[in-house]
């Protein structure tokens, strides 16, 4: 019977940590003894070694044992998949943008656009993201793991949406209804946009040795930091009126005007930007003591006016949309009233 | 060898579910698992031990079963026994598997 107990205790250090472990032990050796005991009566002879090793080969590898003990086969279980999935979808998209733009803000005002530093900053960011979403895919899945080992099964089962799902909502189109994605979007950019403006502005501009000695050359000038008080108050009620749409998740006419203030708001800072000389703070004098000649200068700060307005008339388009968007769904709102 | 190995898959997947209607029919008495094993294998239904027995586990924590150990013949083991939440059951499932026959004989004939 020596095999036997060696063989129990292997398929016990195979067995997941269940409770019941002992048990499942005792109750093994229990059925292995008495299949023994019934083959050496039907063999007319004692219980020996030969018996025992046919025995055991027959009932299987003590790891294919345990595992048919194994409640819990997955990682992330099949009730939890969907929801994983959903979560996944929602984060890796906002971590892969949010360090793009970063990487782009980086390497647009950094570097003087061309060269080895350029490509440097564009690789690095470009590694950065793969490695940044890797790493947040790992720590979900750590995150669903644990939660599907914690969470009673009663809890798994309240995230399944599915079971309210409606049939008319196949039909119903509702355009008041919020679109959840967009706002998340919205939320983890604008938060970006503040957290550069006032906690990073570093990055707003160009920074490089030169013989020795540490120059930075801010990307806006002193008259757009008189600006930074209108930029902040904005995308902070942004930020309010995007979390109070995600808690709601339905369009109020409140709701609509305040959106509708904010876009006139937006635009009107883009249009009084565009107006506005010497924003951009890289001038002549700013280059002065720069490793760049006078002539790549004068050329640069030329390509970063150029790109300014550009940006400034992306801008005005998107918010123009948003706007006409934002007063046809007021109008209908109202109608419907 | 492909067709051996899902014909094989779906006749697995045909008895799962009626091993279970099995087990809990046969323990209106108490049976320890190896008994229950071999009475099944008696009345002409081959069970795997390693399927028997963690779903005998499985039952249990479902409440359908109850289990206790009991010393004899020099040796412990557990004996099973169908639950009230068992028997409430019981009877529901025997009427869903004749349920089944019945439609899948005039389906297959």
């Amino acid at each position: 019977m020596k095999l036997i107990e060696r063989y129990v205790s292997e398929v016990g250090k195979n067995l997941p940590l269940i409770k019941g472990r002992e048990d499942i032990e005792k109750e093994l050796r229990s059925t292995l003894e008495d299949m023994l005991e019934e083959r050496a009566e039907k063999a007319g002879r004692p219980v020996d070694e030969a018996m025992e090793i046919e025995l055991l080969k027959e009932y299987g590898s003590p790891n294919k044992v345990a595992m048919t003990y194994n409640p819990q086969p997955y990682l992330i279980g099949p009730r939890m998949f969907p929801f994983f999935l959903t979560v996944l979808k929602i984060v890796i998209p906002i971590v892969v943008i949010v360090l793009l733009v970063l990487t782009g803000i980086q390497a647009v005002t950094e570097t003087p656009l061309m060269g080895r530093e350029f490509i440097n900053i564009i690789g690095d960011g470009l590694a950065g993201i793969v490695s940044a979403a890797i790493t947040a895919t790992g720590y979900i899945i750590v995150i669903f793991a644990i939660l599907e080992r914690v969470l009673p099964d009663s809890e798994i089962d309240d995230l399944k949406t599915d079971e309210d799902w409606n049939p008319a909502s196949l039909t119903e189109n509702d355009p008041d209804t919020v679109k959840r994605g967009d706002l998340i979007a919205e939320i983890a950019f604008t938060f970006v946009g503040l957290a550069i403006l006032n906690l990073y502005p570093e990055i707003l501009g160009m920074s490089f040795f030169s013989d020795g000695d540490f120059f930075f050359v801010p990307m806006f000038s002193d008259i757009f930091l008189k600006f930074v008080p209108w930029i902040n108050a904005i995308f902070l009620i942004e930020i309010v009126l995007d979390i109070y749409l995600l808690r709601k998740a339905i369009w109020t006419i409140g709701t609509r005007i305040v959106n509708i203030i904010l876009s006139v708001a937006s635009l009107t800072l883009a249009v009084v930007f565009i107006r506005t000389t010497d924003i951009i703070g890289f001038t002549a004098e700013s280059f002065a003591n720069s490793p760049f000649t006078p002539e790549q200068a004068e050329k640069f700060i030329t390509i970063a006016n150029v790109a300014f307005s550009i940006s400034l008339i992306v801008v005005i388009v998107i918010v123009s949309i948003e706007l006409i968007k934002a007063v046809i769904g007021l109008v209908r709102s109202l109608n419907k009233k | 060898m492909a067709n051996t190995e899902s014909l094989e898959n779906v006749v697995l997947e045909l008895r799962r579910g009626v091993i279970v209607l099995a087990a809990l029919s046969q323990l209106s008495t108490e049976q320890y698992g190896y008994s229950l094993l071999k009475q099944l294998s008696d009345q002409g239904l081959e069970v795997d031990q390693g399927t028997l027995y963690p779903l005998l586990r499985r039952l249990e924590t479902q409440g359908l079963l109850e289990s206790v150990w009991k010393l004899e013949e020099a040796r412990p083991r557990r004996y099973y026994i169908i639950s009230a939440e068992g028997k409430k059951i019981l009877p529901k499932l025997k009427k869903e598997w004749f349920d089944i026959v019945s439609v899948m004989k005039k389906m297959l004939t």
